[in-house]
């Protein structure tokens, strides 16, 4: 279970069918993706260098710490902490994330300069995390039971999964697909097509890693192909079971961010 | 003339041959025609590397705008206006609808769907309750219920990016902004809305399209109906008169085959070189008709005049154009002059255009000498047996009635002399006010006449919005660049107001060592890396209770580093809001939006909604996460249409309501003068880009190019005049109807307020030309008949024969026929209508009325300075 993971983690869901006689069941293979991504280790820690780029080659940096604790075992809920180091006007600026399996997340943004503590809405899912292709869903995970899946694809390498939203009023995507390593189990890429079928937002993983045992992706790119922009993701710095106290999630915490985020 | 008799002997002897080779060279020409590539992009009016052109293109680059076109939506007749779920449904329908769009023809013109400015496609910022903010679609599916849709208007009228912009103040219009690719699918975009517009439920809903790429693209469409309709039209007329004026309709056909020789291979000639087919040199065919009929004319006029005295073709053609041969010649080198020095404006289009009427008229001259005769010599002696005598007897009551007026003018002229002379003195005079009075004004949507869909279409939308023209006032900052050692007496005041107590005395003593020596690096983009770089290492070497010290001070340097990042500073931010202010205040702005509005709103938001907050806060990390926050939405990167990423340039973008040249002048001007009497707090460039400001730079270059280009083609007619006539005096003669026509004609600009737009303009070399041409035939004639008589007075009375009834045919044919351009439903076509008859009518009223009163003045003086 790894952290960063979470960054580009795809969905996957329970109730599926149509297994192959080789293949794990569909549910199997798509929750065992999810946790790979999202559920390494029983916490984690990584330090994330966003590169945002837009059409026209110009650059942004983002740099934060990513905490995460599991509070539920595998595939259950968890908690996240989001310290920003950079750019330096937005430092301190914290963003905390209560994951629920069964329920909306619950989010809070802490904003330094302005002193206030922000709820996020729920409905604000699928929006831009810190003005980068990625989105807040991105970071924490994809309901699995969100979408329904479809195995349309197996070769030597990849389960091809195609995911369709069960609600599709509240996702600007008609359905996604997902390129699920057989070797790791890495959702390894992904496609988001829109109502006509265009390909309009892509993800990519481009570096993983084995860090104490567990596999982790340490690169990942979002690409929007409607703006022409995309986002590069890059872990270091990655450890895992810190024994972090799920005390250090608490919306108190948002003010006066624990070390373990700050440094 | 010994040349002309030499140059007419050889269609004389060969006509077919003349007129065979005359058919290959126009249709080798005309050929050329079918590779014509339009352009109707006023942006053309402006060389491509014209430096303001090179900035508005970065501009739409760097701040990812686009050229708009505006689909508004209005209802009123709804209790609700537009917000009903019917009417919002449409909206929803046409947004979806528009995004898909593209030119069948060529994929690559679209519309920008990401880029679209609709309910559909715009975050509200949403008060979720328990201190929660949202970003929710501000219409993410049409409305079902009134509730719904009132909800809808609530939202977006509390937002000032949306109010006045895509929703209207009264609640009765929305506005679809759809940016295109480029400006050329601007027309076929309006089509295929028109045809989605025509299938929805009417329910009170009128629909309209503007915004000045489909004024542009649309003109471009009905300039090709225009030069289809009109110009043949013209010319029908032409002919028509010229059948009554000369009956015969073999010969007649003569000018109308030089007028399409002369039109078909200038035309040839212009696009077979490249060039395109511009709103400028669209008018080419307009004004070369006129002007190479008029030497066919003359041609004509003394054939009719002279054929029945001899009842010899060859002599009486010999004789004509001997006659003729000099002053056609230099009426065509004047008139070519007059166009050539358009070649002077800084304004491509223009030169095109000046350059080509310049050939055009030349190859109208070289024609008429050759072909007419041929023609002539073509035709069965027995078709010419009647002609002049026939013709005179028959066309008796009109040929005379102009014949006696002609000659009662004469005679009042004779007797009046110094009435006349004192009469103009006074009409000049009044005429120089007038110009006075001339508004220089021009706005592509009024190229379009009141009751076209286009100008409704703005003037409704213009109503209800705050302004569908656009300008953008952009930013920069110009901060001067520090030296490594002015950058470390900064950092190290900023270092040490942070050393508050024991620890953070320690850590800013080691943080200062470190600024020391890394200030002797040569740049000081090398000493901030290099400065960080080390105190990052300090800083993950440190213990847990230096850590955090060190991480504010690698923060300081951060912060110094990005000092140029200024549009994130609230002082600058609120510079911008008192400038964006002071131009509401102006009275001609509609609206205008800058980041400032964005940092405010967001901060209200960030407070409960709560009014007070209404303001840019007081730190720039405050702005950075005002900013930061409005970047969680579903479209962080439309911050990026109102500064750079990097945070060193602004935009604001100005709305005005009305497109004149006039309206942008009054704002330029405004903010010039407002940045001189408030300064900014840093040092700030400024520029305009926008096709609204691009339209003034033109226009600016316009006007000086064509009072330059006139003053030089006036000198250069000046000294053909006094090389034609040999003599300073009768060069002066012939400039001065022609001046008093240009006096009068654009006094009267100034008195009716037609604005001075481009035809307008380049009306000015047309007046050269052809009321010089009036002049010059008249003074050639009245010297020649002077030569002959030794009498004023017999010189006169023959003066106001022939002379005067070929100016007067001139006159008529020309005035007349150009009145079909009258139905034009472009207003550039009707002005040139209207002011060539003016013209034509004034000129030939001049020449006839001015020069032979200061003849009969001067005369002592005149004709026995030649004679000695």
């Amino acid at each position: 279970m790894l952290i960063p993971r979470l960054f580009f983690i795809l969905t996957l869901a329970a109730l599926v069918a149509s297994p192959t006689l080789a293949a794990p069941p569909l549910d199997e293979i798509i929750r065992k993706a999810n946790n790979v991504s999202y559920y390494g280790g029983d916490d984690g820690r990584a330090e994330v260098a966003m590169t945002i780029t837009d059409n026209q080659g110009r650059t942004r940096e983002r740099l934060f710490t990513i905490l995460r604790k599991d509070i539920q075992k595998d595939g259950g809920n968890q908690l996240y902490f989001v310290y920003f180091k950079r750019p330096s006007d937005v430092r301190k600026t914290t963003f905390l994330v209560h994951k629920f399996i069964d329920r909306d997340d619950d989010r809070w943004m802490y904003l330094p300069s302005l002193d206030l503590v922000k709820r996020i809405a729920a409905s604000d899912k699928r929006t831009s995390f810190m003005g980068s292709n990625f989105f807040y869903e991105d970071v924490s995970g994809r309901n699995l039971d969100a979408d329904h899946h479809e195995m349309i694809d197996e070769n030597d390498t990849y389960y091809v999964i195609r995911n369709t939203p069960k609600d599709p009023a509240s996702v600007e995507f008609a359905s996604y697909t997902v390129w699920i390593d057989k070797k790791n189990s890495l959702p390894m890429k992904a496609e988001y097509k829109d109502k006509t079928a265009t390909i309009y937002r892509t993800m990519e993983v481009l570096g993983v890693e084995t860090i104490q045992g567990y596999t982790t992706v340490t690169k990942s790119l979002i690409s929007d192909l409607g703006t022409g922009g995309n986002t590069i993701a890059e872990f270091t710095n990655i450890k895992y079971n810190l024994s972090l106290s799920a005390d250090l999630f608490s919306e108190r915490y948002l003010r006066t961010p624990p070390k373990e985020a700050r440094q | 003339m010994k040349l002309g008799s030499r140059l007419v002997q050889i269609p004389i002897l060969r006509p077919k041959l003349v007129t065979a080779l005359l058919v290959i060279f126009t249709l080798a020409l005309g050929a050329l025609i079918s590779k014509v590539h339009v352009d109707t992009d006023p942006e053309n009016m402006l060389s491509e590397h014209e430096d303001v052109r090179l900035f508005h293109t970065a501009t739409k680059k760097e701040f990812a705008l686009h050229d708009v076109l505006v689909l508004g939506v209005v209802n009123e007749t709804h209790p609700d206006g537009v917000f009903n779920p019917e009417t919002l449904g449409h909206v929803f329908d046409l947004t979806e609808y528009a995004s898909t769009l593209a030119d069948p023809n060529n994929p690559e013109y679209k519309v920008v769907a990401q880029n679209i400015i609709a309910p559909s496609n715009v975050d509200a910022i949403i008060q979720a309750g328990l201190g929660q903010v949202s970003f929710d679609w501000l219409m993410a599916a049409a409305p079902t219920t009134q509730e719904e849709a009132l909800r809808i208007r609530d939202l977006a009228m509390d937002n000032p990016l949306f109010k006045g912009t895509l929703v209207s103040e009264d609640g009765k219009a929305i506005g679809i902004y759809l940016p295109i690719t480029s400006k050329k699918f601007a027309h076929t975009l309006s089509q295929q809305l028109n045809d989605k517009i025509a299938t929805l439920s009417s329910n009170g809903d009128k629909f309209f399209i503007t915004g000045l790429p489909v004024a542009e693209d649309t003109f471009g469409k009905e300039m090709f109906i225009q030069m289809a309709v009109s110009a043949p039209l013209a010319m029908l007329a032409i002919f028509l008169l010229m059948l009554y004026f000369f009956k015969q309709l073999r010969l007649i056909i003569s000018p109308m085959i030089v007028a399409m020789v002369a039109v078909i291979s200038t035309m040839g000639l212009l696009i077979g070189t490249g060039h395109t087919l511009h709103i400028m040199s669209s008018m080419i065919p307009i004004f070369l008709m006129p002007i190479a009929v008029v030497d066919s004319i003359h041609i004509m006029s003394e054939f009719f005049d002279e054929y029945q005295k001899t009842g010899d073709r060859r002599k009486t053609i010999e004789h004509v154009i001997s006659q003729l041969f000099t002053p056609m010649l230099y009426t065509s080198l004047t008139s070519a002059a007059g166009f050539a020095s358009l070649a002077m404006t800084p304004i491509p289009p223009v030169q095109a255009f000046g350059i080509f009427v310049a050939i055009g008229i030349m190859i109208a001259w070289i024609t008429t000498i050759i072909f007419i005769p041929a023609y002539i010599m073509m035709m069965p002696e027995s078709s010419l047996q009647n002609f002049g005598v026939k013709g005179a007897s028959d066309s008796m009551a009109s040929r005379g009635a102009m014949a006696c007026s002609l000659r009662t003018l004469g005679r009042f002229v004779h007797n009046w002399p110094k009435l006349i002379i004192s009469t103009t003195m006074l009409l000049t005079l009044v005429a120089f006010y007038g110009i006075s009075q001339i508004q220089v004004n021009d706005n592509p949507v009024k190229w379009f006449t009141k009751n076209h869909e286009i100008r409704v279409a703005d003037q409704v939308l213009n109503k209800h919005f705050r302004g569908t023209y656009e300008a953008f006032l952009i930013l920069e900052s110009n901060l001067e660049k520090l030296s490594p050692a002015q950058a470390e007496t900064e950092l190290a005041t900023m270092f040490k107001n942070q050393a508050v107590d024991e620890n953070s005395k320690a850590v800013v003593a080691k943080a200062l060592a470190i600024l020391t020596r890394t200030a002797q690096e040569s740049t000081t983009d090398s000493m901030l890396s290099l400065l960080e770089a080390n105190m990052i290492d300090s800083q993950n070497k440190s213990n847990d209770l230096f850590y955090d010290i060190w991480a504010d001070l690698v923060a300081q340097v951060d912060t110094f580093r990005n000092r140029d990042q200024i549009f994130k500073r609230p002082d600058v931010l609120r510079y911008i809001e008192n400038l964006q202010a002071h131009l509401l205040e102006i009275g001609v702005v509609g609206k205008t939006s800058s980041i400032s509005d964005v940092v405010k709103k967001v901060h209200k938001e960030l407070f409960e909604s709560n009014p007070e907050h209404y303001i840019i806060p007081d730190s720039v990390g405050a702005v950075a996460q005002c900013l930061i926050s409005f970047q969680n939405s579903h479209k962080p990167d439309d911050l990026y249409h109102l500064v750079t990423p990097d945070y060193q340039k602004a935009n604001i973008w100005v709305q005005l309501q009305n497109g004149d040249n006039k309206v942008m002048e009054t704002v330029v001007k405004e903010v010039k003068k407002y940045m001189i009497g408030y300064p900014p707090p840093v040092q700030l460039n400024y520029k305009w880009a926008g096709l609204t400001y691009l339209n003034v730079v033109w226009q600016d270059k316009m006007v000086s190019g064509m009072r330059d280009a006139f003053l030089s083609s006036f000198i250069i007619v000046f000294i053909m005049m006094v090389l034609l006539f040999r003599s300073p005096t009768w060069g002066l003669l012939a400039m001065i109807p022609l001046t008093m026509t240009i006096a009068w004609i654009y006094g009267i600009i100034g008195f009716i307020g037609k604005d001075y737009d481009m035809p307008v303009a380049v009306l000015s070399s047309l007046t050269l030309g052809l009321a010089v041409d009036f002049a010059i035939h008249f003074l050639e004639r009245a010297r020649a008949t002077q030569a002959k008589t030794g009498s004023w007075t017999k010189t006169i009375t023959a003066m106001f024969e022939e002379p005067a009834r070929a100016i007067s045919r001139n006159v008529i044919v020309i005035a007349i026929g150009f009145t079909p351009l009258l139905l034009a439903p472009l207003v550039p076509y009707k002005t040139v209508g209207v002011f060539l008859a003016s013209i034509m009518a004034i000129s030939g009223l001049a020449t006839m009325l001015i020069l032979p009163a200061l003849i009969t003045i001067l005369q002592g003086w005149l004709f026995r300075k030649k004679h000695s």
